[in-house]
């Protein structure tokens, strides 16, 4: 028989958050979102919408982008999750965080978490995007800011230097 | 990604966090749909980017969520003699990803790069698009055009529901309380030429008219013409009387009056997106728009 | 100068990308969590409220409503004073929750306070309120009516209503070749940054704590202390990381004022996060309408405008709301010469979420009134967009318009030439006449502005040179995304002669910082600039003063230049920066530490954008290929920063003039999500250029810049609809422009 959890109850959630593993009891109805930034203290990644629209949650799942105030944490129960905290190696920053900054990607900052990670994705599924690519690629992640255009160049940019 | 509909979301305005729910990991296909039988007020839970939205919003009365996401066995895509299948639990990436489907089902991989955006395709699926039957889902207007096959499972075993009886309103379709959509098997449409048009407010919202159109000419003449819309009624519509009438004439000669005629059989919601009656006019241009170039 | 004038990188990035940053959400603190019972009723008297079944959900500890919160306060939100005479207002002040009846769809009336958020919201679901449903007011012409009242001690729904009149208007009207009727109306906005807002209270032995995500921290200090009745001296506001917030966080919400309530009354930490619905809610913009007419020459020349501005208030006066009420009218004649003008501004209430100031906050209506005024006319003369506005620009700067307001400096007819030129306007027209011909629906259009920036009355910096030489400026400017605490350190290390990583920029904690007034109104770089060059200016005499005391010389024999310090007369004697700083510190003395107040009105940056659209013949929807800016902001001092405002500003004016519309339904429900809401994403985002004058006029400040935050926005949506109207050959005097009034246009035209 399949497993039950009534309301009220908890569910063990196990999952592996940039390279760490946490073993966590969640009423279902948690959403990931919440599980990364109340249960495990990760609160760099952000919160912008209701309605799945946004992209300031987007974290990568499995090794794919997802948003995830869209996602149950029980829906992540053994999977591999990788959040802007856990982009740069040894305090090196990765090549899209440089970019960020190189290129004034960002102002307020709040959206820039699911922006590169969306980014992120987008140049492991292509890695030299075209200009429209890049636009189709990050239309779910809305910034109020910068205009766009300085994002747009810094993942040009950041596709080059992944490249070399 | 959510369709708000504006005055059901008012009363619940202050909420994004889902109402409390049991939760029910089925071991297997009968599992799962002998839980939803037994249980009322059970919702299956697939990619979940139209069910969490509304959960979120409290749009849904839901006490169960089952969860389908660990059958595996729901997650393939499989070429057969005339038709594709793809699995319930395959996500909208992964159909994007498979070559035989560009190669087989180039309309249905037109139509679904343009769900959403590619997170909501990451973890969405066609089968939960279909279960939702939002009136404004290409997903569904598309699955009408193909009329694909709906493989449904139930407590009382399997059966299959052509596309053309699915769909029963809007957020309704011939599911029983215990049947979940397990496959979708899309016929191989040899000899067609497609196109999709879609009109948006702003990248990623749903559409405001949407067309996807397949059509099998020989010598200028129409052999089989299917156009299927998003957005302009209560369901996914086809206008199939209209279809037929035009069989054996030729499509240069036609398009006007196709586009006159679609139009009669509708009557298109109004919202913050336009009118009704400017609908009717987007759906006249897009299919006069998408016919002209499938002409070339 | 080596760090003006050039694109220094941004320098507090790195907790940006790295997942670091701190906004008022991400604060771990013990802390209840709030959520509130909104009404959804526009106009509904309440008859009971019952919580016993709320206080019965697990995790729920207590629920409050008015009479719980309410007595707690001696006062409630009131209009600016800082900028607004509050005798010019007819107002309520506005309390934590409505004691006798509910004004707007979404107004709380009662708050949960729960150990989670998912309870608090259940216990939302469990509170039942009964209502007696009134005849809800919810446009201005049925305000302006008066059947229904709003606020019954006001005894009328006109918040506002004063005249402004400049010159002979009569006369003007008498001696017009033409009168041409003149319409601009726009929608209401939702300014939407996209950290929604939110407030931690903690209140501990009668000192209270706020973590807040705000735009004047100290404003609300001082806020706080009159409606609670607690000294200045015992808050702390600390205004953490702020994810934008465009004019809307300058906002004191009733439900801020229950969080802090409810923290004092139960001597806990109370927290609320607004939702993006509740963000939505929170802060409304624009919604006002000029009808008018213009009095003409037949060359162009404008004598006169009248007319009647009519803006929506919403249901409450805000700290912001009177801006666009009191300012619109004294910037309708723009950066032309233009001596006679009339105009009646009247702000009613209706039964609507309350309206707060956006980005510009009365220059983009200002501007959008004039620059349709002056493209209406240039149509119905038959002449071009560049003509008309040669013919009428002010030529003596500094200029002062007749209602009082002074244009500092600029040559207006020269940079019209110029952005000509160098934005490639006429080449942009002849192309798309091409395009046209071959049925490519595409416009190009321009408009001109000039805005009033930098607004007073003064601002805060102090300056310590620490021990070892480094250097800390405590800011009364409050940056929150501008990057203006970079361009503050480029100004500070300039004048100092200093490296720029030895220079650390700090604001927004009212404990750190001992006064300031905060970021709007494109103020920071030049008046909190100005205020910091003056503090370094008196930190380096210091710096001077310690050195002689060193040399036993007299200040006039040190010299300075690079960080090293050298005696005029002993080529041989030179002291580091750091040693002084050092030597500034030994012998008891207490270092070195300056402070300096900037005081100052406005400054007035102008400018021409031009905007290039294209049509989908289709379904009449519009976009923006490109923007072009060429703006005249006196010294720049980050051109990466400024042109940044530029872009964002642009993307913002495309949302408002054809995406952008907060829909009120029959009802008087706000659509309050992002799916009804159309911020553009980056397929609607244009190309930009943004291009500086190549000899700009500066500003009376110490920092010789002028403030651009706000100017893309100012002038966009004019612009935009310009090229609509080439596009499509047919007027719009409304934002949003919607493509199904695009495609009746077109259908018009076939």
């Amino acid at each position: 028989m399949g497993v039950l959890a009534n309301k009220g109850e908890k569910v063990k959630v196990r999952v592996r958050v940039n390279g760490v593993w946490y073993e966590r009891y969640v009423s279902p109805r948690m959403l990931l979102v919440d599980f990364l930034r109340d249960e495990l203290g990760l609160t760099g990644t952000k919160v912008g919408c209701d309605t799945t629209t946004c992209g300031a949650c987007t974290v990568i799942m499995n090794g794919r982008s997802v948003k995830s105030c869209t996602v149950l944490a029980v829906q992540a129960n053994g999977a591999d999750i990788l959040t802007i905290e856990g982009l740069a190696q040894d305090s090196k920053l990765h090549p899209i965080q440089q970019a960020f900054m190189d290129n004034f990607a960002l102002q307020c900052g709040y959206c820039t978490p699911g922006m590169i990670m969306q980014t992120y994705f987008l140049l492991k599924e292509n890695p030299n995007p075209t200009e429209e690519e890049i636009r189709d690629g990050l239309h779910g992640n809305i910034c109020r800011c910068t205009g766009y255009q300085n994002i747009i160049n810094a993942v040009k940019d950041a596709a080059g230097r992944m490249r070399s | 990604m959510l369709k708000v509909y504006l005055f059901i979301q008012y009363k619940y305005y202050k909420h994004v966090y889902p109402p409390d729910f049991a939760y029910y990991i089925p071991n297997s296909i009968y599992e799962a749909v002998d839980f939803l039988g037994r249980y009322d007020n059970a919702r299956p839970l697939a990619g979940g980017q139209s069910l969490l939205p509304m959960l979120k919003l409290r749009l849904l009365n839901v006490d169960y969520i089952v969860d389908l996401n660990p059958l595996k066995e729901l997650d393939y895509v499989s070429l057969n003699k005339d038709y594709m299948e793809i699995g319930a639990l395959t996500r909208y990436y992964e159909v994007l990803k498979s070559s035989i489907v560009n190669e087989k089902l180039p309309l249905l991989s037109m139509v679904i790069r343009k769900v959403g955006d590619m997170q909501v395709r990451n973890m969405g699926t066609i089968a939960g698009s279909l279960a939702n039957a939002d009136p404004a889902s290409d997903t569904c207007a598309v699955t009408l055009v193909f009329d694909a096959d709906i493989v449904t499972t139930s407590s009382s075993g399997n059966r299959v529901i052509k596309a053309r009886d699915f769909f029963k309103g809007p957020f309704t379709t011939a599911l029983a309380k215990d049947e979940i959509v397990t496959a979708i098997r899309y016929p191989i449409l040899e000899g067609y030429k497609f196109n999709f048009v879609k009109v948006v407010r702003r990248a990623g919202d749903y559409p405001l008219v949407s067309v996807a159109v397949a059509v099998k000419l020989k010598d200028g003449v129409i052999e089989d013409l299917r156009l299927g819309y998003a957005g302009v009624s209560q369901t996914p519509y086809r206008p199939f009387e209209v279809e037929k009438s035009f069989i054996g004439k030729s499509l240069k000669d036609s398009i006007e009056d196709i586009v006159s005629k679609v139009v009669e059989g509708v009557n298109p919601p109004s919202d913050t997106r336009g009118s009704s009656s400017y609908r009717k006019e987007v759906m006249r241009n897009v299919t006069r728009k998408a016919l002209r170039e499938v002409m070339g | 100068m080596t760090y003006i004038g050039q694109s220094v990188k941004r320098l507090y990035d790195e907790k940006f990308v790295t997942g670091k940053s701190t906004y008022v959400d991400d604060i771990s603190i013990p802390a209840l969590y709030t959520a509130f019972v909104r009404s959804p009723y526009a106009h509904a008297r309440i008859k009971k409220i019952d919580v016993t079944d709320a206080l019965k959900v697990p995790g729920v500890v207590a629920v409050f409503t008015a009479k719980d919160i309410n007595p707690m306060l001696r006062g409630g939100v009131r209009p600016w004073t800082t900028y607004l005479n509050l005798q010019s207002f007819r107002y309520v002040e506005r309390k934590a929750f409505p004691e006798d009846k509910v004004r707007y769809v979404g107004e709380p009336v009662a708050m949960v306070l729960a150990v989670d958020k998912y309870s608090a919201r259940d216990g939302v679901d469990k509170v039942t309120v009964d209502y007696e449903p009134l005849q809800p007011v919810l446009t201005m012409d049925e305000a302006l009516k008066n059947q229904v009242i709003i606020h019954e001690e006001l005894k009328t729904n006109i918040a506002y209503d004063i005249p402004l009149k400049a010159g002979d208007v009569d006369k003007a009207f008498k001696e017009a070749d033409k009168v041409i009727p003149v319409e601009a109306i726009n929608e209401r906005l939702i300014p939407n940054p996209m950290e929604p807002r939110g407030i931690v209270a903690r209140y501990e032995g009668g000192n209270l704590t706020v973590w807040y995500s705000t735009q004047v921290p100290h404003y609300m200090r001082s806020e706080f202390a009159r409606i609670f009745g607690l000294h200045e001296s015992k808050i702390r506001v600390i205004m953490p990381d702020v994810g934008g917030a465009f004019g809307s966080k300058v906002n004191l919400l009733a439900e801020e004022l229950a969080v802090i309530g409810a923290s004092i009354r139960l001597g806990r930490p109370v927290r609320w996060t607004a939702t993006r619905s509740e963000e939505m809610l929170a802060s409304n913009a624009r919604h006002n309408e000029f009808r008018g007419e213009v009095a003409v020459k037949n060359d162009g020349k404008i004598l006169g405008i009248r007319g009647k501005l009519v803006l929506d208030f919403g249901a409450y006066v805000t700290i912001t709301g009177g801006v666009q009420s009191a300012i619109i009218p004294m910037m309708i004649t723009g950066p032309y010469d233009i001596r006679n003008a009339e105009v009646e501004s009247i702000a009613v209430y209706t039964n609507t979420p309350p309206i707060t100031m956006y980005r510009g906050a009365s220059r983009p209506e200002a501007t959008f009134i004039i620059e349709r005024i002056v493209s209406t006319v240039a149509d119905e003369l038959g002449l071009d967009d560049v003509t008309i506005r040669e013919r009428n620009l002010a030529t003596q700067l500094p200029y002062t318009n007749p209602f009082g307001i002074r244009y500092d400096s600029g040559d207006y007819v020269g940079l019209l030439k110029k952005a000509v030129e160098k934005l490639g306007y006429y080449d942009l027209k002849k192309w798309a006449e091409e395009e046209r011909k071959k049925g490519h629906i595409v416009g190009v259009g321009m408009a001109y502005y000039v805005e009033i920036a930098s607004f007073g009355p003064w601002e805060y910096a102090e300056i310590r040179v620490d021990e070892n030489g480094d250097v800390l400026v405590l800011t009364g400017t409050t940056p929150h995304g501008q990057g203006s605490d970079t361009g503050l350190a480029q100004i500070v290390a300039d004048a100092l002669q200093i490296d720029i990583s030895k220079v650390r920029v700090v604001w927004g904690d009212t404990d750190q910082v001992p006064m300031s007034m905060g970021t709007y109104g494109s103020r920071s770089i030049t008046i909190g600039g100005s205020a910091a060059l003056i503090a370094a200016n008196k930190v380096l005499e210091d710096m001077k003063k310690v050195a002689a005391q060193i040399w036993n010389a007299d200040v006039q024999e040190v010299q300075y230049s690079n960080g090293v310090f050298t005696h005029r007369a002993d080529p041989n004697k030179k002291l580091t920066w750091d040693e002084v700083a050092r030597a500034a510190y030994s012998k008891h003395e207490p270092g070195i530490k300056e402070s300096a107040i900037y005081e100052s009105d406005v400054t007035s940056p102008y400018g021409v954008h031009v905007a290039v659209v294209e049509i989908d013949e289709n379904s009449g929807i519009a976009r923006v290929l490109e923007y072009r800016a060429y703006d005249d902001i006196g010294q720049v001092i980050n051109p990466a920063l400024a042109e940044g405002q530029i872009h964002g500003g642009a993307m913002q004016a495309v949302g408002q003039a054809l995406y952008e519309q907060a829909v009120i339904t029959e009802s008087g429900a706000l659509g309050v999500t992002y799916a009804d809401y159309f911020i553009p994403t980056m397929v609607e985002a244009p190309k930009y250029v943004s291009v500086f004058a190549d000899t700009p006029h500066f500003s009376p400040y110490p920092t010789k810049s002028k403030g651009v935050g706000e100017a893309a926005l100012i002038v966009g949506p004019a612009v935009i609809v310009r090229a609509v109207e080439d596009a499509v050959k047919a007027r719009f005097n409304r934002t949003p422009i919607k493509p199904e009034e695009i495609l009746n246009a077109l259908k018009l035209k076939k």
